[in-house]
């Protein structure tokens, strides 16, 4: 019996007044918070009669620890933190100085390299970090302004008045897998707030919740998605520069699927590599962590990694929607910052900077609103202003149809590119239409039985323990922990669907698409088609394909009890 | 002349005295808790391979947890205070705030790198310094660390302190001078000890379920006092390290898998002669 | 004259403790190799009684410590008569087995002597004159050789299957007995322990079992777990599962083992269709022994097991529990 969990009912819960809540603790959150603190401070020096308080203002952050669930490349483009912090490469941990780039375009045994980097991938100038350290240096610095990061804790529910966020209820701890109070059970604080702020990553939870509620993204196209798998490995010295990125495009992908991978060379002979592949192919059957490994099939990529170390292992999805799947971002007692308003330059393949960049505006309007303790849609929406007016927009309106492009295929795509970059973004027409991912993907009975081209990207990897790896050993070294007796935090809305149908039409994607190991047919005679889906809850890494590909959208992932989830160290 | 009552009052506060405990009627516990490399951290060693190096992820020691959740709960009955030390670099502070965000009174910060190389031995001798000035009627510490494993520094702090102590306790119940204890035994016994006050416990793990660290709990731990102690203020106290690590290193496992074929009746025989004869477990 | 080792044995309900046997075996085995000498020592009332059994053993000389104070056990009355006994024959080496018992009082006694102890030890070695202990670091992760930088005497406690009681050599006549009457004052003794007594268990702690059998999803159905049940109780053992199992409810949490689970290192793990998960295996590699039955011959489990059965495991269980049965109603 599959319990979902759920904020329990008839429990009286503290109640605990806020300024501003900001709910994620990624850059984009830790910007805000120290662009905020900058802000109260300035004023305070100015205003000794009437000082503003930190003391009120909190930063939600689920992981028990920062930054142990952010999870990128990555490279910074450090426009941004220059603004924040001017000086901070002296005492931010970076990698390295971005060197040389080189962009290849694979077939299975061979590559191209192309001879000029698109403008879009060139990376001089920006660094090679690793996100969770940087986020945790960034926590580091928001602690000493005396504004206080609460760690492994979760936004499970946004609180309302009417049209207005009042605030944000935080998980319920000790709820045993019926969804029964523990003896440790301590009720969610409803932490009732004048602002809050959704800075949750891609695909938020509360963001989901909010935008569904007000029916928010009725103007905006869908937003899409990709799912980033990463690996870290410790390679023998001289295989790869520190500061060097390589990106590639072609196999093992065919012309159906959207991505590539990317080649980051760290410090202490430490690379990051993964592989990004959009959540919209056409196959069921396709594994991304399968697609991973058959990318380091290649020997591009084996010659780099022979006889090396793997690390760590994590998955997250990055939204590839561009300008016109950003929903409002702002309105009565609520503001939306980074991944979770869909902040990210899908050509550039970055989107810390915006985030970061985003908080920062976020935070002078979280200002104003303390200030003249107002916090109406009036007063927010100087933040979606903001956003119209600065470099955030700049930069994403150049490609606000990059993806879409590709929505008919690889060829496609390169042509409505190039036709973008000749006319600012615009290509054939000023806003191209999308569709969800999802809806790309086709019914086995009309796909070939064996794959076709595809059959190398289907089902799971099958590990040599050494440079490929199957999933649970991939699984294994993303360090991920949940409290294991509580309820299931994937709802899947109607179970039947997947007994009844989806092992018929689909063949059951969710054991694929998930990273993580944590869907699972398994032999049931009681069920018409002898399978019933499982779930290994505790498995999970928080990265939300299961809550994006599902191709009948039935299921919402919601925060699990705060605390657990993947250890990102050094990712 | 002193009167009969004057030699009676007299009588009485000696007795206090040598039993001021009894007068207050606030019960003090110390928690000794330790920070640990996190249960699936990726260890490396050192270049000396003599300890492990410092960039890994910590945590607090899981068997203190529990004796700082019977702390709390013992404190809950009889009302007192609860106070948490422990010794280590800058980091190990981390395990004080929590303790306080789950209700610990105040904290003991021993704070120095150099706490780190120090053996139980040492680890104890620093504690008893540190304390010197409280009166606690309680020591608690877990069972082990999770990172050597020694079982040994609570019970170094009671010979240290020349307290009575009792080792592996399921459960206490305290009356008015002295506690009864469950102490678990090997092969699922136990057996119940009445012990004087003060005393030190190593209390067993899993006996309660863990409370949480509320909101509000973590916003007050940032008021409470953090006494810190400097190398030097126990410096006095401790001497060099009675044992050393000459080397630490990955156990290496010279495994040669040997395969037993046959029929299964032949692979029972078989595997009974080797279970019998080579490993002797019949 | 040589340095002497000195090994003081564990009396449990008026008998020895079987592992001090191991002791014994591990105390010859660092006598042989330093050229030290070895006696042994017993402690307790009875100690007289049982201190025959130990002279049957090859060591130089057997001590019985007595006083009518050394019962029931507490680590004050313990404590203090080694002291007077170790004060008084000089042991360069004091070794234990490292039972609960000993975790109690050895650090105490130790302590008082000024001295430090070496414990939970999993073998020695001596290099170059020296001795070094080695021990189990971060839960078996790492391992660790340690030597004493004090003056004698050392203490030392050797983990249970560190050495095989068996292997305790007999001596060619049996050794000189003597008894040690230790004086302990009043008010020594603070704890007042009641009778031991048993009680039924809530939780199993699979870290304290020396024999585990250990079902995987190869067993396919939880009315199977039975036979592995059988199986266990003819060892000895005691009955675990990976993951999957327990999270089908059809063995308890506890008896999970793995890195969401319990992780041990018994003296013999039986992996019954178990196909050796990552998550799985570090929960058990530290086992001494470990003997695997999977059909799949490619089964990660195999990498890491000392005996490897490819088979059905409801082919082969069954034979095995009724040879073990007969082995053991034999002997």
């Amino acid at each position: 019996m599959l319990v979902f969990r759920k904020p329990i009912e008839g429990v009286e819960r503290p109640q605990m007044p806020a300024d501003i809540v900001i709910v994620g603790g990624g850059p984009a959150g830790m910007a805000c918070a120290l662009r905020l603190s900058q802000l109260i401070d300035a004023h305070n020096a100015q205003n000794p009669d009437s000082q503003l308080s930190k003391e009120n203002i909190y930063v939600l952050e689920k992981a028990r620890e920062i930054g142990q669930h952010c999870l990128s490349g990555a490279l910074l483009d450090p426009r941004s933190m220059r603004e924040l912090l001017p000086g901070f490469e002296k005492e931010a941990p970076l990698d390295a100085q971005v060197t040389k780039e080189a962009v290849y375009f694979l077939s299975q045994k061979s590559k191209f390299k192309l001879p000029i980097t698109p403008p879009p991938l060139r990376d001089h100038g920006n660094y090679v970090i690793s996100l969770n350290r940087f986020v945790k240096w960034m926590g580091s610095k928001v602690e000493e302004t005396g504004i206080t990061i609460f760690t492994g804790f979760a936004g499970a529910e946004l609180l309302y008045d009417g049209d207005r966020v009042t605030g944000v209820r935080t998980d319920d701890k000790g709820v045993d897998k019926e969804g029964r109070p523990k003896s440790n059970f301590e009720p969610g604080y409803d932490l009732n707030a004048k602002v809050v702020i959704l800075a949750e990553g891609p695909r938020g939870s509360l963001t989901k919740q909010l935008v569904s509620k007000f029916d928010l993204a009725k103007d905006a196209n869908p937003q899409t998605y990709g799912v980033g798998i990463k690996e870290l490995w410790e390679v023998p010295g001289g295989r790869i520069a520190p500061g060097e990125v390589i990106y590639t495009l072609g196999w093992p992908l065919t012309t159906q699927e959207y991505g590539g991978a990317w080649i980051y060379g760290g410090k202490d002979n430490v690379v990051s590599l993964g592989f990004v592949t959009g959540l919209d192919y056409p196959d069921p059957r396709l594994d991304p962590q399968r697609v991973l490994q058959e990318f380091k099939k290649h020997p591009l990529v084996t010659k780099l990694l022979e006889g090396g170390k793997m690390i760590r292992y994590g998955a997250k999805s990055m939204p590839y929607g561009g300008w016109w799947a950003i929903p409002p971002v702002a309105g009565n007692g609520w503001m939306i910052l980074g991944d979770s308003a869909g902040f990210l330059n899908s050509a550039r393949l970055k989107g810390i900077h915006l985030a970061i960049k985003s908080g920062m505006l976020a935070a002078e309007t979280a200002f104003e609103a303390l200030k003249k303790d107002n916090s109406s849609a009036a007063i927010l929406a100087a933040y979606q202003k903001k956003v119209e007016s600065s470099w955030i927009k700049d930069e994403l309106w150049k490609v606000r149809n990059m993806h879409q492009g590709f929505e008919q295929g690889f060829y496609a795509g390169m042509f409505h590119t190039g036709l973008q970059m000749i006319t600012g973004g615009r290509g054939l027409r000023n806003r191209y239409p999308a569709h969800a991912g999802h809806e790309h993907m086709r019914k086995l009975a009309e796909l070939p039985a064996d794959g076709g081209d595809e059959a190398h990207l289907l089902g799971p990897a099958k590990g040599d323990g050494k440079l490929i790896f199957d999933k649970l050993t991939d699984l294994y070294h993303s360090g991920t922990k949940h409290e294991e007796d509580q309820p299931s935090h994937l709802i899947i809305h109607d179970t039947n669907i997947c007994n009844e149908r989806c092992v018929k039409e689909y063949g059951s994607p969710c054991q694929n698409f998930c990273p993580a190991n944590v869907y699972e047919m398994v032999d049931d005679a009681t069920q018409p088609n002898g399978k019933r889906i499982s779930l290994n809850p505790s498995n999970c890494v928080h990265c939300k394909t299961c809550d994006i590909a599902d191709p009948y959208q039935i299921i919402t992932w919601v925060p699990p009890e705060g605390g657990g989830g993947p250890n990102y160290d050094g990712m | 002349m002193p009167s009969a009552n004057c030699q009676l009052l007299i009588y009485t506060d000696k007795f206090a005295a040598r039993n001021s405990y009894v007068r207050s009627n606030v019960l003090k516990i110390l928690v000794c808790m330790k920070q640990v490399p996190q249960k699936d951290a990726p260890l490396k060693l050192n270049d000396a391979a003599t300890w492990i190096r410092e960039d890994v992820s910590y945590e607090v020691n899981e068997p203190d947890a529990f004796a700082l959740e019977e702390a709390l709960r013992q404190r809950e009955k009889h009302t007192g205070e609860v106070v948490v030390i422990t010794s280590g670099p800058a980091r190990s502070q981390q395990v004080l705030r929590e303790a306080l965000a789950k209700g610990a009174d105040r904290a003991i910060h021993l704070e120095d790198n150099a706490f780190v190389g120090l053996d139980a031995f040492n680890t104890a001798k620093a504690f008893a310094a540190a304390i010197k000035d409280e009166k606690f009627d309680l020591i608690f510490t877990g069972l082990q660390s999770d990172d050597y494993g020694y079982a040994q520094t609570g019970v170094i702090l009671a010979e240290l302190l020349g307290w009575p102590h009792a080792t592996i306790i399921m459960h206490i119940e305290k009356n008015e001078t002295s506690i009864r204890v469950k102490r678990e035994l090997e092969a699922g016994f136990f057996q119940y000890v009445d012990m004087p006050l003060p005393a030190v416990l190593t209390i067993q793990s899993g006996i309660n379920k863990l409370r949480y660290a509320t909101l509000i709990g973590i916003k007050q731990a940032k008021n409470k006092p953090i006494r810190k102690v400097a190398l030097a203020e126990v410096q006095a106290a401790i001497g060099e390290n009675l044992q050393k690590i000459e080397r630490l290193y990955v156990p290496e496992k010279t495994k040669k898998t040997v395969h037993i074929d046959g029929t299964p009746a032949e692979i029972a025989k078989k595997l009974v002669d080797k279970l019998r004869n080579e490993l002797r477990v019949l | 004259m040589p340095d002497a080792i000195l090994v003081v044995v564990e009396q449990r309900e008026g008998k020895l403790n079987r592992v001090s046997w191991e002791t014994i075996a591990g105390g010859q085995a660092i006598a042989a190799a330093t050229g030290w000498t070895l006696d042994a020592a017993i402690v307790g009332e009875n100690g007289s009684a049982l201190a025959a059994e130990v002279a049957a053993k090859k060591v130089t000389k057997v001590y019985a410590v007595e006083s009518p104070k050394l019962e029931p056990y507490t680590p004050d009355a313990f404590a203090a008569a080694l002291k007077q006994l170790i004060a008084a024959k000089q042991p360069k080496l004091v070794l234990m087995p490292h039972t609960y018992q000993v975790r109690d009082f050895v650090p105490k006694l130790a302590t008082a002597m000024g001295r430090t102890v070496i414990s939970d030890c999993i073998g020695f070695k001596h290099e170059n004159g020296k001795l070094l202990f080695t021990r189990q670091m971060f839960q078996g992760k790492l391992a660790a050789d340690v030597s004493f930088a004090s003056e004698a005497p050392w203490f030392a406690t050797f983990q249970n299957g560190a050495f095989r009681g068996d292997q305790a050599e007999a001596g060619a006549s049996a050794a000189a007995i003597e008894t040690v009457k230790v004086e302990i004052t009043d008010g020594v003794i603070r704890n007042k322990p009641q009778d031991v007594f048993k009680e039924a268990k809530q939780a199993v702690d699979l870290t304290q079992a020396e024999i585990i059998v250990s079902v995987g999803r190869g067993i396919k159905e939880q009315k199977n777990i039975e036979m592995a049940k059988q199986l266990a109780e003819a060892l000895g053992g005691e009955l675990a599962a990976s993951r999957p199992i327990c999270d089908n409810g059809w063995l308890p949490m506890d008896r999970q083992i793995g890195s969401s689970g319990q992780t041990v290192a018994p003296k013999l793990y039986l992996a019954l269709g178990i196909s050796g998960a990552i998550q799985h295996i570090v929960g058990m590699k530290g086992a001494r022994t470990i003997i695997a039955v999977n059909k799949d011959s490619e089964a990660p489990i195999f990498e890491i097991a000392d005996y490897a059965i490819v088979g059905n495991l409801f082919d082969i269980v069954p034979p095995l529990t009724e040879e073990v049965k007969k082995a053991k109603a034999g002997s």
